[in-house]
Parts: C-alpha cells; structure tokens; sequence
C-alpha cells in the first residue's frame, strides 16, 4: 500500500510545522505550504489524498483553495482550520464540499482522528461506493456529519449523518451534553469515541439550548447506525437561530 | 466744571435741605428785588417831595427877600412925599432935614439914608453927617430917580462906597474868606465889598417939579434878618435832634455873607463858599439849582436861584436848605419796616415751607424706610400712608409690590426646594444612565477588540498546545516532565476558553423575540438547574407575581442570562442558603422585574461598579464574562440589571425590563 499524501497549508509557519509532527507517521507524507496559490502549484502534480488547510490566509483563503481545488478534482478531501469566528465559514466551507474542520486550539489527537476518518473516507468512498442509508427528504444536515430536523420554529432534533459513521471505527462510548447547555452551530455538542480509541468531536448542526437528550443512547450505540434518522437521535435543542443556521446546512431531497 | 460738581453735591442733599435751599433762594432774592425796588421807589417819592417842598420853600424866601426890599422903598417913598421935607428943602434948612432923616434912618433900622439936590449932589447924609456935597449922579439909581422913577434893587457897593455913605458898614460887610473844599479857587482873602437892598425915589413937589433924590438901603454882610426871617416863616424854627431842620443863606457872588448854616463850632457860617458845581450852574448860567448837597455838617436837599441887580446882573444867591436826616431817617424807618416785613414774612414761609414740606417728606421717608427693610429681607413691612395723593398711591402700588415680591419669592422657594429634589433625580438618573452607557461602549469596543485578539492568539495557542501534546506522547508514562507539560496543555485550553468565550460576548446576535411569559421561562430555567450540585443545599423560595403580562424577549438570550443569575447565586453561598426569586411589575407599571436574591458571602462597594465589566471574576474558575454577556443581553432588551450588596448578608440583582419596547429601535 502506498503511502498517503498529506498537504499541510497555513500562513504561519510554526503552526504549519506543528500540524505536521502531530501527524507525521510511517504511511504518510507530508508536504508544507505556506500560501494558497504555493498550494494550488503542488496539489497539481502531487493530488494529494488530503489537505489540511487553514482559512484564514491572505492572498488566497482557505475558502478559495477550497472552491479551486473542488473545480480541479471534486474528490478532494479538504480540513479546514479555523479559529472561532470563522466557524460559520467553516460550516459553508462544509456545504462546499470541505470533508470537516477543526476549532483552533487543537490536540495532535483530535486532528489525528479527523486524518484518519478523512483518509478511511477515501477508502470507503472507493470500496463501498453507493451503499448508504438516505436521509428523509427535508431534513438538513452538516455534511458528513449531523443532521437537524426542524420539529417547530423553536424545536429541532439533532443527531448524526450516516456518513459519519463510515469515517471511524465503531463507536464504543458517547458522551452527551447538559441540558440547559447552550451551544452554537459548528460547535462540538457531543464526543464520540471508537474502537480504535479515536475520540470524534460530533459538531452541532444549530444554535440553542439543549433541552432533552436521547436517554437510550448510551446503553444502545447500535442505534446510532442502525436507525441514524430515527432512535439514534442525540438531543433536542430549543433553536435560538434558525434562519441563520439554515444558511450553512443542506437539505435532503 | 465747578457748576457740575456744585450741581452734583447739590442734588446729593437730602431731599428736605434741597426743598429749603432752593425756596429760601426763591425768598431771599425776590426780598432783594422787592426791598430794591420799594427803596428805590420809596427814595424817589420822599426826595421828589423833599425837593418840591424846598422848591416851594425857596419861594417863600425870595417873598421874603422880596418884602424886605419892598419895606425900603415904602421908607424911601414915604419920607419923600412928606412936605415937611420938601419945606425944609425949599429953605434949603440941613439942619432940619438931618435931623428928621437921622429920625427916619433909625426908626426904619436902615443902613444909609442920603438925600440928594436937582443935580445929584448929596446935601444930607445922616448915617455919615460930616460926609455932604458929593455928587451922585452916575449911581443909576439917583439916575433914574432924577427922572422921577423909583427904583428898588440888590446892588455890590465897593468899600469906598461902604464907607461914603456909612463907616459902620465897612467893618459889617468885612468877612473873611474860609477855605471850602469843592469851591472855585479863591481871588481873595476876604470880601470888603457889601451886598445892599437899595431903593431910590424923587422928591417931587405940588408943582410936580424935582426937588432932589431919597435913596436908603440896608448891608446884607452879617445882617441875618432875612435869613433868620425865612426859618421862622418856613421852618417855624423847627429842629430835628438839636439841628434846624431849614437853612437860609444869601450869597454875594459864591460866598456866604448872610446865613443860619452853622459851622464845626457852632457858629454861623460866614466867609465858606458854594461848591463850584453850584457856582458854574447858578451864578455862570443863571439857572436854579435843586439837588441834595453836603453842606458845611450835614447832608442838606438844597436850592439855589441867583439874586440880580436892577441891571439884571448876577451878583449873588439866594439858599434854602432842609436838613436831609429827617428824611433819611423816614427812609430808613420805612426801609427798616419793610425789612422787617419781608424778613418776617419770609421766616413765616419757611415754617408753612418746612411743615408743607415735612408732610410731603415724611411718606416718602417711610417708603425710603420701606424699600431698605425689604431689601433686608423683611417682605412683611407695609407703608401706612392714610392719603389719596400721588405719595399715597405710590405707597399703595409699592405695598401691592412687596405683596407680589413675597409671593413670588416663596414660590421660589418651594420651587428651590423642589428644584433640589429633582436635581437629585435628574442626577442619579443621569448617573445611571452614564454608567450604562459607559458599560454599553465598553462592551462594544471590547467586543471588536476581542474579535481580533482572539483570532490572533489561537495560531500560537495552537502551535503550544501541538507541540506540548506531541511532547507528551513522546516521554514515558511515569517521566517527572510530564506533569509539567500536562499543566501546560490545561492552561493553553484554558487560553482557549477564555478566548472563545470573548469571542461568543464579541459576537452578539440580534434577539429574537417572542411574546414570552417570563415565570414560565424563569422556571424552566430554574428547572435545568435544580438537581445540580451546586443546588443541593440552597432553599429556593418563589414569590412569582401571577398577573404578569406576556413581553417580547429573545427566550434563549434571556435564558442564558438567568442561568447566570442563579449560577452566580449558588456560587455566592457554597455553604448553602436561601436563593429568593421574584418576579414582580414596577410601581410606575411600565417595566417587569425579575429580582434574584441571595444570602452568600456578598460584594464589596469597590466592586460593585466593576460587577459587569468584562474578565471581572472573584472566582478562580470562570471567565468573568457571565455578568457583562448578561448584562449586554439585558442591554439589547432596553432594559437593565441592578444590584445591591451587602457583604456577609447577600446580594440581590434586579433585571428589569421594560414592558413596551422599541422593536425597531436599533441596539
């Protein structure tokens, strides 16, 4: 098997340099860019399997690599990483077709899970192409990863994309959030870890309050897979922006 | 500039003096002109009778000098009828004829008597009998009389002559000449020349035939008959103070021959001379003289008219004199009177002047009186002037003055008071309003500032926590290093938080809002938190007002703020206690308040102004943004989060919004 290939692209050097000890590994190169159109030059010859890019750059920004990459190979798969005032960005980042992203401070763990969910994306996008349960129609979702059914103006169900599932290993653990908590679209509203002890931050789909959570879950993971539309539900939020949420997510048809 | 300066101490005067000043000026200068006027006028009456009268008087004496030349010629004319005499001269008998006319001359007093023949010599002359034969004929009297006429007159006869017809007379008419100051200067020592009243008649007998001619007269010089005569007849020989009030004097030429002037010692006057003025206008130009004069002593209203010879020669004067005094002294009498009148009259104008002026002086002191009381201060003084003039009004429009002055300063005073509680109002309104204010800017800047920080921060924040993880991973489980880089990787995720939640206070979405009823959604909250940890030994007591109207807030906002709230509450009382929640309407009904009352440890007053200032915590946990991302919440309502404190008994806040807000009003 050959070894994948890895682009790293951020304005800061350091950062760039970080990112790359924390993933570097027998089965992976990583290659360092420290500009958007550097990028777009050694992508062109190389395809690489992936690029973890940051979004905030000058000259060519995260989103722009993004959307030039896409027209080049659709395939692509991009990380975006973004402080938290772009995290909205980061979600449209998503419904362009950016694989995920990553909140800036990060461990070398948690980038470490989401390389690895990217590149079994790969994988499995080539082994098991076009076997996958279909989200009801009308339902949105963070692509690749959560979905909200909009129950009234301010009640929705949250729980997680099917996709989701083919990037990690089998969930062994979830932890939840408080009720009454408050979070915001793109923020992590659950942990997930799987069997190869990778802890997966589970992004929310919406801004609100947490309401009700999915007692059932932590006894029965099975569900999250088994019926990812249904009992495998995660919680319920009191929307406190609907209209401005919506913008970032897709629905189904 | 004198008459200024006179003028302006003039009118600062008091009011009284200037009323007298001016009016005594007004008396005394019109007493001036009236008492020179009346003297004036009073002078010229009693000097026009005086000099009428003196004019008269001068008449009486020339009667009188007149009689006597008169009695003459009877003498002369009556002896020269008498046939006894013309017998005696037919018989040519002197010794007769000397004898009858010696008879004659001294029964009729007269000074010379001759008797003379056809031709003019004198055949007998009993006032020098050894004195005969000479011859007469140029004497114009004997002239004439040779003629037949009779002729009377006042005539100068030389000494020679004096002494041809009587030696007597040529000592009688000696008199010697005294100096007198305003006379003409003297040609002699002394005058030898005699004034004589003369009259001459022919002797005619029954055949109407001349015989010869009678003359006789009499020596004027010291002869004081005629004058003594005049002020008997005319002064009745009256005196005033020991003078005789009339005078008489006869002049031969300018001097005093004649008179009952009195000089220094007494004595009559004889041998002075008239005044040259008196000289030139009466014996030069022949006319009378009528005018006051000094006269030896005393001041005299005189009268001069020249006496002349049958040839109408100016040879002498005649004088009547009235002492002046008598009507001096009338003059001064009435003068003094009047005087006495005037300075009366005007001592009795300045009474009714100062009692007029005293009455009209009183009110107006007593207004003056008034208006430095009320100055002071005293607006109860009222001015009592029980009269209807313009004083009186005055006093009354002044009263009804003060009247409105005390209203109107007490309402300015109540208004003061008033005023004072406002301003106390106005000012902690005002204060609360800046303090929201400043906390309002405060927070907006911040959250710009927070917005860039943050995103500059995370690239080194990422790089340390990295590398700190990949340190990590790489040391042995039980390395003493590893501790160390453990509190490294926490405290750079703290880094983290605080930094996200800067940026969440940074990016304040606009509410969304919904008509809520705030107790339900108060208690939901409260739901959420119950069973919590925190809670565990905390008494919650509700006193939930039920008639709350429903008011549009962003319920998740405002979730999050009472989340705070009742956070902060427990954290304040970790021991436990007592977390009172209210909700209640304001007394003035425009707002709703929520009140969260605490019995934890409470806040110091230094820190209750920084209580909603952002990074503001007395908790090591924590981000201290709770109470300014609360409080910029609350801000966004148009509302407002108070607080009051007490340390060691408790704290309470007071959201409080208001019931009808703005929607369009931008925050």
């Amino acid at each position: 098997m050959s070894k994948k290939r890895i682009l790293v692209v951020d304005d800061e050097i350091n950062v760039a340099k970080s990112i790359k000890q924390s993933i570097l590994s027998d089965d992976l190169d990583v290659d360092l860019a420290l500009s958007g159109e550097e990028a777009l030059k050694m992508d062109a010859p190389n395809n690489y399997d992936l690029i973890i890019t940051d979004l905030m750059m000058p000259g060519i920004s995260g989103l722009d690599l993004l959307k030039q990459l896409k027209q080049r190979r659709t395939g692509v798969n991009v990380i975006m990483i973004t402080g938290y005032p772009t995290i909205r960005t980061a979600v449209e980042a998503i419904k362009l077709g950016a694989f995920d992203y990553l909140p800036k401070p990060f461990t070398p763990a948690q980038l470490r899970s989401l390389v690895f969910r990217a590149l079994q994306k790969a994988r499995q996008e080539i082994s098991e192409a076009g076997k996958k349960p279909t989200p009801p129609p009308g339902l949105f979702y963070l692509l690749g990863h959560t979905w909200l059914k909009v129950e009234s103006e301010k009640k929705g169900i949250v729980g997680i994309m099917s996709d989701f599932f083919k990037t990690i290993g089998n969930p062994v653990r979830i932890e939840l959030p408080k009720i009454g908590q408050v979070i915001l679209q793109g923020d992590p509203c659950a942990t997930l870890v799987d069997d190869l002890n990778f802890t997966h931050r589970i992004w929310s789909p919406a801004s609100g309050r947490i309401t009700q959570l999915n007692s059932s879950l932590p006894e029965n993971l099975s569900l999250l897979q088994e019926d990812p539309y249904g009992q495998g539900w995660l919680f319920t939020l009191e929307l406190s922006a609907l209209e401005e949420d919506l913008q970032g997510l897709l629905q189904s048809k | 500039m004198f008459h200024k300066k006179f003028y302006r101490t003039f009118m600062n005067l008091p009011l009284r003096v200037k009323f007298l000043v001016s009016f005594s000026l007004v008396i005394f200068l019109g007493g001036i002109l009236i008492l020179t006027i009346g003297t004036r006028i009073e002078h010229q009456t009693i000097f026009s009778l005086a000099q009428a009268k003196v004019r008269h008087d001068l008449s009486a004496a020339r009667m009188v000098y007149n009689e006597k030349l008169n009695d003459i010629k009877d003498i002369v004319l009556l002896n020269s009828n008498r046939e006894s005499l013309q017998n005696a001269m037919k018989n040519n008998n002197r010794e007769i004829l000397l004898a009858y006319l010696d008879k004659m001359r001294k029964q009729f007093n007269l000074d010379l008597l001759s008797l003379t023949d056809q031709q003019g010599k004198v055949i007998c002359r009993p006032s020098h009998p050894e004195q005969w034969g000479d011859l007469k004929n140029e004497d114009p009297y004997i002239q004439q009389s040779l003629q037949g006429k009779i002729v009377v007159g006042s005539i100068v006869a030389p000494r020679e002559e004096l002494f041809q017809e009587n030696p007597a007379l040529v000592d009688q008419a000696f008199i010697r000449v005294v100096p007198t100051p305003k006379a003409a200067p003297p040609t002699e020592e002394a005058e030898e020349r005699g004034l004589l009243l003369k009259a001459s008649a022919p002797i005619i007998d029954e055949n109407g035939e001349i015989l010869g001619v009678l003359y006789g007269g009499i020596l004027l010089n010291k002869n004081y008959e005629i004058v003594d005569r005049v002020k008997e007849i005319v002064y009745k020989g009256e005196k005033y103070k020991g003078t005789d009030i009339g005078t008489a004097t006869i002049f031969l030429y300018d001097l005093r021959i004649s008179t009952n002037v009195l000089n220094e010692n007494g004595k009559r006057a004889l041998g002075t001379r008239v005044s040259q003025e008196v000289r030139q206008a009466v014996l030069i130009r022949g006319q009378a003289w009528i005018d006051r004069a000094f006269v030896v002593r005393d001041w005299y209203i005189t009268a001069y008219e020249p006496i002349k010879d049958i040839e109408g020669n100016i040879i002498g004067m005649l004088y009547v004199g009235m002492l002046e005094k008598p009507y001096i002294d009338l003059r001064n009498k009435v003068m003094l009177t009047f005087s006495s009148m005037a300075i009366a009259s005007a001592f009795i104008l300045l009474i009714i002047l100062f009692l007029i002026t005293s009455s009209i002086i009183h009110p107006v002191k007593s207004l003056v009186e008034a208006t430095k009381k009320i100055a002071a201060g005293d607006l109860n003084h009222q001015v009592l002037i029980p009269y209807h003039d313009e004083i009186g009004e005055l006093a009354h429009s002044f009263n009804q003055m003060t009247e409105n002055l005390k209203k109107a300063n007490q309402k300015l005073l109540q208004w003061g008071k008033t005023l004072e509680k406002r301003v106390a109002e106005r000012t902690r309104e005002l204060k609360e309003a800046q303090d929201s204010l400043i906390q309002s800017a405060k927070l907006a800047s911040l959250g710009k500032m927070a917005a860039g920080v943050a995103h500059e921060i995370n690239n080194p924040l990422t790089s340390i926590l990295l590398n700190t993880h990949l340190l990590l991973e790489k040391l042995p489980p039980d390395a003493p290093q590893k501790e160390t880089l453990e509190l490294i990787a926490e405290e750079t995720t703290r880094c983290a938080s605080i930094v996200k939640g800067l940026l969440q206070f940074a990016r304040q979405s606009p509410p969304q809002k919904s008509e809520t009823d705030i107790n339900s959604l108060l208690l939901s909250t409260l739901q959420l938190l119950e069973n919590q940890a925190a809670f565990q030994n905390i008494e919650i007591k509700k006193s939930l007002s039920p008639h709350l109207p429903t008011i549009k807030v962003d319920q998740n906002k405002l979730k999050q703020v009472f989340w705070n709230m009742l956070i902060n509450a427990a954290e304040a009382m970790p021991r436990g206690g007592t977390l009172t929640i209210e909700t209640r309407l304001s007394p003035d009904q425009k707002h709703l308040e929520i009140i969260f009352s605490d019995t934890g440890v409470g806040i110091p007053q230094e820190n209750l102004t920084k209580l909603f200032d952002p990074f503001f915590t007395t908790k090591s946990s924590g981000t201290g943004l709770g109470l300014a991302v609360s409080y910029g919440i609350i801000k966004q309502h148009q509302g407002t989060i108070k607080v009051s404190s007490q340390v060691g008994q408790g704290t309470t806040f007071f959201v409080i919004l208001p019931l009808d807000t703005k929607e369009n009003k931008p925050t």
